[in-house]
């Protein structure tokens, strides 16, 4: 059974008094545990499309169905509660909640979201924390963090609740080439360890090797499907 | 609930700045407040005790009409001595009454032989004035000060402008000469027993003899009065001590008509001060309105410069699956633990200044009268500032909070 199934999915958004096609048709279906890639230009429609699947924003037109969910049904309460159980995110921008240390922050989630008691989240935490190499930070700022370390713990908090599926919007753009390999292989690691299916937008040609399946997309279609046999060991 | 509160802490600890800022302004509002009606109340309290206590008595029973004609001091509204027998009977019988004064108030003129001026004049029994008068010997400044004599048979206490103005000192003669009720003039010597302050009477110009000397020199010859002046055992029940003395006393009617023969009056309508003290409690009112519209300002700013300055936390929250109500929840939190924060700390420094000035004790002047400022810790009112400031809080923050919940997750990460 497909995770991810679109049909026929259209995104039209209104700027000023004309209608803008953001997604022009998409069908897609993506089963679990993969490591895939959305890659494409800006204004492709790669954002526009994680956040369909992120149960964000709903479509002009079609069906998205998520783990069996069709999600373009959802009222806010029963979306934010289903992104709750299901979706993980991370973010270009890593949206750290900058008051708050990296271990308070990847137990934001368990707290607001899942009320999981405190003893169990902070092993999950702490656990979470040593696979992507943060625990000796737990207790620094965002502001104190560099780039890569701050994706690590937003990796971390989008791995917390145990989601069937992580979406990453451009998660190396606003890093150096080096640690966004980095970045990615750790995403890698994680899906592999968790089972969990990752879906990552870029429009970096350099890191879409990193996927097992790469979609291209071109103005508001996907034109290309291409399956990469990767094995990779992250460091 | 008890996570979204140590949420909503953590928040307003960490967001170190703006916190500060707004308890620091709710805690002004508060303080001012707390200590404005402090003030405000003591003031008013020292000057009705000043009054009630020195020449008013708590309420006043007259002849029906007399206090419409008050100004001229009327001989012809006397209460009559078989109706003085029916007023006596029922005040020595009240519980809630502690004494009362029968007095006869006229006007007379007082010469020391070469200058003459007139007066106001209250003749009273001094040992039953005393009772109700409780500090009206502590006004007076030269002469004799027991209560029991401090006016006696052939005695006069006048203030002291017209002791200045009439150059008389204790111990002189004066001169009172009055007219009675029937139009028939009659004059009779006093001598000088004491000199008060001036406070007593709107002009200063009031002074005090015995009732038998009054009864004297207006040719009364029954046990006539003008005014029973009274005071009571607990002065907060004056309202309704005066209610029911209207409804035992209405009953009783004229001697020539039906219509009730007598009227009684509170202090406050005897008083001109009834209306600086009801502007003193406007005031009050519109110094708490002015909190409040500041705490309302002061939150509702900050809780919207938080949400806009938060949009992409918001954002994050509710990407990853916060339900709208918890992020209503967490920001109303904020505005209500800020509320309740500034509230008290403004309770605690009102009180803190309201025992410094009490420990400094500052006197002043108001008209002829020297008060002190001895401001009582308003508690009904501190419970009412911070009730009133938590409330204004919670509503203030309503508004950012229902923003914060109703944003679109798509729109507040674009402001990322």
């Amino acid at each position: 059974m497909s995770l991810i199934l679109l049909e026929n999915v259209k995104k039209t958004y209104l700027s000023g008094e004309v209608n803008v096609p953001a997604l022009r048709g998409i069908d897609l279906s993506i089963n679990p545990g993969k490591f895939i890639s959305f890659v494409g230009p800006s204004g492709s429609g790669k954002t526009t499309l994680l956040n369909l699947i992120g149960c964000l924003d709903k479509p002009s037109d079609g069906r998205v169905l998520v783990a069996g969910s069709d999600i373009t049904r959802l009222n806010r309460q029963t979306a934010a509660k289903f992104r709750g159980d299901n979706i993980g995110f991370i973010f270009q921008n890593f949206n750290l909640i900058p008051v708050l240390t990296v271990y308070e922050n990847v137990e934001y989630p368990l707290i607001m979201v899942q009320n999981i008691p405190a003893d169990k989240r902070k092993k999950r935490i702490l656990d979470l924390l040593e696979k992507v190499g943060m625990s000796d930070q737990k207790d620094k700022f965002p502001a104190q963090l560099s780039g890569g370390q701050k994706q690590r713990v937003a990796i971390a908090r989008a791995l917390v609740t145990e989601p069937k599926l992580v979406l990453a919007d451009e998660p190396t753009a606003n890093l150096d080439h080096h640690t966004a390999y980095k970045v990615i292989g750790l995403m890698h690691a994680m899906q592999a360890e968790f089972d969990t299916s990752f879906i990552f937008a870029t429009h970096d040609p350099k890191i879409v090797g990193e996927a097992e399946i790469v979609l291209t997309m071109e103005d508001g279609l996907i034109t290309k499907t291409q399956e990469n046999p990767v094995s990779r060991e992250v460091n | 609930m008890i996570s979204i509160l140590k949420i909503a802490w953590r928040n307003l600890r960490r967001y170190t700045r703006r916190t500060l800022l707004t308890s620091s302004l709710i805690t002004i509002g508060v303080a001012l407040v707390i200590i404005f009606s402090a003030i405000g109340n003591s003031f008013k309290s020292e000057v009705i005790g000043i009054l009630t206590n020195s020449n008013l008595g708590d309420l006043q029973i007259h002849k029906h009409g007399y206090v419409g004609s008050i100004d001229n001091l009327p001989l012809d509204l006397t209460i009559s001595e078989p109706n003085l027998h029916k007023v006596r009977s029922l005040l020595d019988n009240h519980p809630d009454v502690k004494a009362y004064s029968e007095r006869i108030r006229f006007s007379a003129m007082v010469s020391n032989f070469s200058q003459t001026t007139n007066m106001r004049f209250t003749a009273i029994h001094p040992e039953k004035e005393s009772q109700v008068c409780t500090d009206l010997v502590e006004r007076i400044k030269e002469g004799e000060t027991n209560p029991e004599i401090f006016v006696t048979p052939g005695s006069i206490v006048i203030p002291l402008n017209i002791s200045k103005g009439l150059n008389v000192k204790l111990g002189d003669e004066i001169v009172l000469v009055a007219t009675n009720n029937e139009g028939s003039v009659n004059g009779m010597t006093f001598k000088v027993a004491g000199i008060s302050e001036n406070i007593l009477g709107p002009a200063g110009k009031d002074g005090y003899i015995h009732l038998e000397d009054a009864r004297a020199l207006l040719r009364i010859e029954t046990a006539e009065i003008t005014e029973i002046a009274i005071k009571l055992n607990h002065f907060d029940r004056l309202n309704q001590i005066t209610l029911e003395l209207k409804s035992q006393l209405e009953p009783i009617p004229g001697e020539k008509t039906a219509k009730p023969f007598f009227e009684v009056h509170t202090w406050e309508e005897l008083s001109p001060f009834a209306s600086i003290s009801k502007i003193v409690t406007l005031l009050i009112v519109v110094v708490r309105i002015v909190l409040v519209s500041i705490v309302l300002i002061s939150i509702l700013n900050v809780m919207m410069m938080s949400v806009y300055e938060r949009i992409g936390e918001i954002g994050t929250l509710a990407s990853i699956g916060t339900l709208p109500k918890k992020i209503l929840a967490l920001f109303l939190t904020e505005g209500l633990m800020l509320g309740i924060l500034g509230a008290l700390i403004g309770k605690g420094v009102g009180i803190g200044i309201i025992l410094i000035i009490n420990a400094v004790k500052i006197n002043f002047q108001f008209g002829m009268m020297t008060l002190s400022l001895a401001p009582a810790i308003p508690v009904a009112e501190t419970f009412f500032s911070v009730i009133t400031v938590v409330l204004i809080s919670a509503l203030a923050s309503l508004q950012p909070a229902l923003k914060a919940a109703r944003m679109e997750p798509v729109d507040a990460l674009r402001h990322v």
